[in-house]
């Protein structure tokens, strides 16, 4: 179902820690960002800007401090019991007690399907990140790559209005990393979902994304937005194009000033 | 063909150190102490077992006694030192009001209690009883409370990402994060209260397998005394064998981590 404005606005959202006889830690203010319905949009900034800390807000892992998320208009707190979002995690999360089959239908149980219906999805959502054949596999007879495809397939199997994930490629090595992002992208011109990216890699986020997000120093703010207008569908070759190579870079100059800004690379 | 080869030679490591021990044993028996009032071959040991379990069965009734009160102490300390532990877990309330009392009766000295339980369970079973669950109690409810409580944050969080409600959190994520260490206390509490049925039934009892040991010790049988601590031996093999059996029918997820 279409909808006319943005699948999820968040207005002046910002979130502190309180501090008992000191003013609050700032842990991002002020953000104001509105995404469209299948739109892929990632946010880079430098380390410890509260980008990870954003998207646990999304999905509810922790409160905001003040201004207003809105899911289709509506603000997120009041239907905030249903699984708008599908979390991500940067760690695949996986139960070690539970093989691929029971992990992906771990969101899935108690909400009223009948099970067979429920390891239908599950085992469908198995066969789209690739694993069809490992659903009896438990997680320790995975590679971290497959690990991470049944933690995207556990996500997307409780059909969630957006998918939040956050850094999911920063523990495979750089070979596995680089056909993940191409099998998300494929994923995500599968499903068509609304996906917020984190990652501290620059080069991801603009071979992935419709549009970057750049968050200031902490605490973090929206600096600066790019539209990637690379054509799809998108492979590795595009990391050679000359357009990609100067998005790359205006996103790392600015990245760069702002961690001079919060004191310099020793601060890292 | 590799994994053969990795799996064998613990086998036989574990084969060669027994004979050695046995080996030791005979030697230091045979030949250097020769006297059977101190020390007996376990040559000697052996064809004791023999006569007692095959020609006169006068072992029966001590293992059967033995094994009666180690099984409901035992049992008794499952039943109540898991849901406890979990309880303490769970809540901080009962933490600060268990904690105290754990600490103390897990440090004393469980033989100090043997003499006052008595007094209150009377020479039955009851004091018997009550001694092995005392001593099984402890590191069932202290792996129960520490498994539950040391679970991994990741998965907290997962749950509460995929919205699992509270009842769904125990029994999907709390629960199997703890049964590795349910069982490990388990484990403990079976050299426990096996030590637990040693020291019951030294005290005025007239039957058991600490009975027999007892016994034979006081009127210098040696080859009776060392079959009852064979026969505790075997116990705690056996207990520690089927341990692990239910431990990886439980947790086959498991796997190589097993040993680390």
């Amino acid at each position: 179902m279409m909808m006319a404005g943005p699948v999820l606005e968040l207005r002046n959202l910002n979130k502190d820690i309180p501090r008992p006889g000191r003013e609050p830690f700032a842990i991002f203010n002020d953000i104001n960002l509105s995404v469209r319905e299948g739109e892929f949009v990632s946010v880079v900034g430098p380390s410890g800007c509260g980008k990870t800390t954003m998207l646990r807000v999304l999905n509810g892992l922790l409160p905001h401090s003040g201004g207003e998320i809105l899911l289709d208009g509506k603000a997120a707190d009041q239907v905030s019991d249903q699984l708008l979002m599908g979390f991500v995690f940067q760690g695949a999360s996986l139960l070690p007690w539970r093989t691929s089959l029971k992990n992906v239908l771990l969101g899935l149980e108690g909400r009223g399907h009948n099970p067979q219906e429920a390891e239908q999805v599950a085992k469908k959502f198995l066969d789209l990140v690739g694993l069809n054949g490992f659903e009896n596999h438990y997680p320790h007879e995975l590679s971290g790559g497959m690990q991470q495809r049944v933690n995207l397939a556990r996500a997307l199997a409780v059909n969630p209005r957006i998918l939040l994930m956050d850094e999911p490629f920063a523990a495979l090595d750089a070979q596995t990393r680089s056909f993940m992002q191409l099998e998300l992208l494929r994923i995500w011109a599968e499903t068509k979902k609304t996906v917020i990216f984190v990652t501290h890699m620059i080069a991801e986020a603009v071979l992935l994304s419709d549009r970057v997000i750049v968050f200031s120093h902490r605490p973090g703010t929206i600096r600066s937005e790019f539209n990637i207008p690379l054509p799809r569908p998108r492979d590795m070759d595009i990391k050679s194009n000359p357009q990609f190579l100067d998005l790359e870079n205006q996103i790392w100059k600015q990245i760069e000033q702002e961690v001079k800004a919060a004191g310099g690379f020793a601060q890292l | 063909m590799n994994e053969d080869r990795r799996n064998l030679s613990p086998l036989l490591l574990r084969l060669g150190s027994v004979l050695a021990g046995l080996l030791a044993w005979h030697y230091a028996a045979e030949v250097l102490i020769k006297d059977s009032s101190i020390l007996v071959s376990p040559l000697v040991v052996l064809s004791k077992a023999y006569e007692m379990m095959i020609a006169t069965g006068e072992l029966y009734p001590h293992l059967f006694a033995s094994s009666v009160i180690f099984f409901y102490g035992f049992v008794m300390a499952i039943l109540v030192g898991v849901p406890l532990g979990f309880l303490m877990a769970l809540s901080p309330l009962v933490r600060d009001y268990v904690n105290p009392w754990m600490t103390t009766l897990y440090t004393a000295p469980r033989i100090a209690f043997a003499p006052v339980l008595l007094l209150w369970f009377g020479i039955g079973a009851g004091s018997k009883v009550a001694i092995v669950f005392l001593g099984c109690l402890f590191p069932v409810l202290i792996n129960s409370y520490y498994g539950m409580r040391v679970v991994n944050r990741e998965y907290v969080e997962l749950a509460r990402s995929y919205r699992l409600d509270r009842w769904a959190l125990f029994r999907k994520i709390l629960l199997p994060a703890s049964v590795p260490y349910i069982l490990a206390g388990v484990r403990l509490a079976i050299g426990r209260g096996l030590t637990g049925v040693a020291i019951a039934e030294w005290f005025g009892a007239t039957e058991g397998l600490g009975y027999l040991i007892f016994f034979a010790g006081q009127t210098l049988n040696i080859p009776v005394l060392f079959v009852g601590v064979a026969v505790f031996a075997v116990l705690g093999i056996l207990g520690f064998e089927i341990v692990r059996r239910v431990e990886i029918y439980t947790t086959p997820w498991r796997g190589q981590a097993q040993g680390g």
